[in-house]
């Protein structure tokens, strides 16, 4: 099926953003309560781009991803507001049917643990294969050697021989590549990888983060990476949004981000990071723990832990200011973290 | 996995000779002498007693016996009863009718139980798992002779839409009813065990994966999520397959059946072991064999699963 993807050739005024996200919320309602777990996102990314989505745990990053993916646990999931748009068609709006078509072929996704993910008990061949035979209706021949072709491209050694061997024979990295392999099958416009590298040991880390650096030049799909890896944002990304207590809190240009963050909290990630040239000394760490879901802290959420907390903090929540071209921030006093980044 | 089967086959011969001993040496120890009470209202004569000892060596010690009978037992001469009537005979009526018997309550099984719970699993909480918790629970609740005895009161007796007791030739379609009146208890286990294993599989990671493939819902579930939780429901009714074959004697009882069971059951009361041990010596083979298969099948389902 066609879904109308945006041509290459068409004049850049005429396209919106490949994925436009847009003031999302999505809450969890259990018995215990409710948890606002995405309180206002929103993001767009564009075809050869790559976001990296920033924050701790529980800051609501892989929960935007699955309300993206549409592989939201509803119940208890819920999205209550916003819109999320692919090639401008509202993908909330639409029916079931429609959105599982776009799911692999639109928008695909990546998890952090492999082994998982993978369905043990079917040959990892087969179930990249799986991606041709349900989407494009190819007999199991053709799917099969489309899948080997797959497995070449991610770098499987042997892949022909390989493709009828089982996830638990694999190791981590190559586990990925799998699931890399499957999730590029059918050339989706988005590709989101939800902390792909976490799992893995440092070397094997980079090696994957190369894979898809690679993937994204060849295939020019869009990348939405999450991750709390700052050496991995730095690397790869093109523009970061940090997240915190499911909003984002910053929104800019990677280089920008780094050399003068606009939020306290993006301030306090980057003084976290251990640096050789103060050995010795000790690890900067942000005070304080992250905001209970259930019980968001009144005003920012960020004001329990942050130095610059001024009245206002505790009672106004902070709108996105516009920083710069491309560039927001979720902070009443930007500018004076931006002053005092000047020194770095 | 042909090396591990023989091996788990050569592990059954020490079972079956210490089960066999056991069978032996309890119906020797049961009290009364078989022969005494055997002709009407007088005492037997001695000498019949002296000679029915004799020929079935009971005036042999418990070992000698034993040896003797296991050894004819291997070369698949069963020997006659005390009332002189083949073993082998009696075995070979008794058979199929077990097995008819065994393969619909399995049957009835594997698919009631299964589809319930499986649907029970996908949608829980909902109208029909409600209703498959309550059947459950009164299924294992009730004892199964209260089952059987309403079942022929209510289906055989008021309505007549079967035969209260089953013929001497004990078709399939006559143990239909008496076959899921067996099945019963299984079934609601497995059921229940069906819904545990699909819900917690729908919340597996790999679950998520097939659902962001883009994968129909119906795929979903049919390949991905049902594979993943055979194992468990295979061990189940494998194993009851087992206790199956040894037959229900309760519920054999009340509907006429003549199967394994009752064949034993009424030779325990005569303190007949001829009949006895060869047949238990059956029911612990096809026990041990139903477990091998289940365990070699575990290698079938789950790649994961390796045979030494």
């Amino acid at each position: 099926m066609a879904l109308n993807l945006p041509d290459e050739n068409e004049r850049p005024e005429d396209r919106s953003p490949l994925l436009e996200v847009e003031d999302l919320h999505v809450e969890f309602r259990t018995r215990a309560g409710t948890a606002e777990a995405v309180n206002g996102v929103s993001f767009t990314v564009d075809r050869g781009e790559t976001l990296a989505v920033m924050g701790e745990s529980g800051s609501g990053k892989s929960v935007t991803a699955q309300a993206v993916m549409g592989i939201l646990d509803m119940p208890p999931g819920a999205i209550t507001g916003g819109s999320i748009r692919f090639c401008g068609r509202d993908l909330l709006g639409m029916s079931a049917e429609e959105r599982r078509r776009v799911r692999g072929e639109g928008v695909s996704i990546i998890f952090q643990d492999a082994l998982s993910a993978l369905n043990p008990l079917f040959p990892v061949g087969w179930q990249i294969a799986e991606m041709f035979r349900v989407h494009r209706g190819a007999s199991r021949s053709e799917a099969n050697k489309r899948a080997v072709e797959l497995m070449d491209r991610v770098h499987i050694p042997d892949a022909r021989r390989r493709a009828g061997d089982y996830p638990h024979q694999f190791s981590g990295g190559m586990r990925q590549r799998i699931m890399i392999a499957m999730a590029i099958a059918l050339d989706p416009g988005v590709l989101i990888a939800d902390e792909p590298t976490t799992a893995l040991d440092v070397t094997v880390q980079a090696q994957i983060m190369e894979l898809l650096a690679e993937l994204q030049e060849e295939l020019g799909m869009a990348l939405i990476l999450i991750t709390h890896d700052l050496g991995v944002v730095a690397d790869v990304a093109d523009r970061v949004a940090v997240m915190y207590g499911g909003r984002v809190v910053e929104y800019a240009d990677v280089f920008d981000a780094y050399r003068r963050p606009a939020h306290p909290y993006t301030k306090g990630l980057l003084e976290s990071i251990p640096r050789l040239d103060q050995v010795g000394s000790d690890l900067q760490a942000i005070g304080g723990t992250p905001p209970s879901l259930m019980d968001m802290p009144l005003g920012c959420a960020f004001h329990p832990r942050c130095h610059y907390r001024r009245e206002t903090c505790v009672t106004t929540p902070p709108p996105m200011y516009t920083v710069g071209p491309e560039r927001a921030s979720a902070c009443h006093f930007y500018q004076e973290v931006l002053d005092d980044h000047g020194d770095r | 996995m042909g090396r591990y089967a023989l091996r788990r086959l050569l592990q059954a011969v020490p079972v079956v000779v210490g089960t066999t001993l056991l069978i032996y040496w309890m119906m020797w120890a049961l009290p009364g002498d078989p022969f005494a009470g055997r002709c009407g209202e007088r005492a037997c004569p001695q000498d019949y007693i002296e000679a029915m000892n004799a020929q079935f060596m009971l005036d042999q010690p418990l070992l000698v016996q034993y040896s003797a009978y296991m050894a004819n037992l291997v070369q698949f001469d069963f020997g006659v009863t005390y009332n002189m009537v083949p073993v082998s005979t009696l075995i070979a009526q008794a058979l199929p009718v077990t097995l008819r018997l065994a393969l619909i309550a399995l049957a009835v099984e594997a698919v009631v139980g299964i589809v319930a719970g499986v649907i029970a699993g996908l949608r829980r909480n909902g109208y029909f798992d409600t209703l498959v918790f309550v059947s459950t629970l009164v299924a294992l609740s009730v004892p199964i002779f209260v089952i059987a005895r309403f079942a022929q009161w209510g289906l055989g007796v008021n309505l007549g839409w079967i035969s209260p007791t089953v013929s001497n030739e004990a078709t399939w379609a006559e143990l239909l009813v008496p076959g899921a009146v067996i099945a019963t208890t299984t079934t609601a286990v497995l059921a229940r065990l069906a819904r545990t294993t699909i819900a917690e599989n729908l919340r597996a990671d790999y679950v998520r994966t097939a659902i962001a493939k883009g994968l129909p819902r119906s795929r979903v579930i049919g390949v991905h999520v049902l594979r993943n939780s055979l194992i468990p429901l295979i061990t189940l009714l494998g194993l009851d397959l087992g206790s199956l074959m040894v037959g229900a004697v309760v519920t054999e009882g009340i509907f006429n059946i003549n199967g394994l069971g009752g064949l034993v059951y009424n030779h325990i009361l005569r303190l007949d072991s001829t009949v006895v041990v060869p047949v238990a010596t059956l029911f612990v083979l096809i026990y041990i064999f139903a477990n091998l298969v289940v365990d070699l099948f575990y290698g079938v389902l789950d790649p994961r699963i390796r045979y030494e």
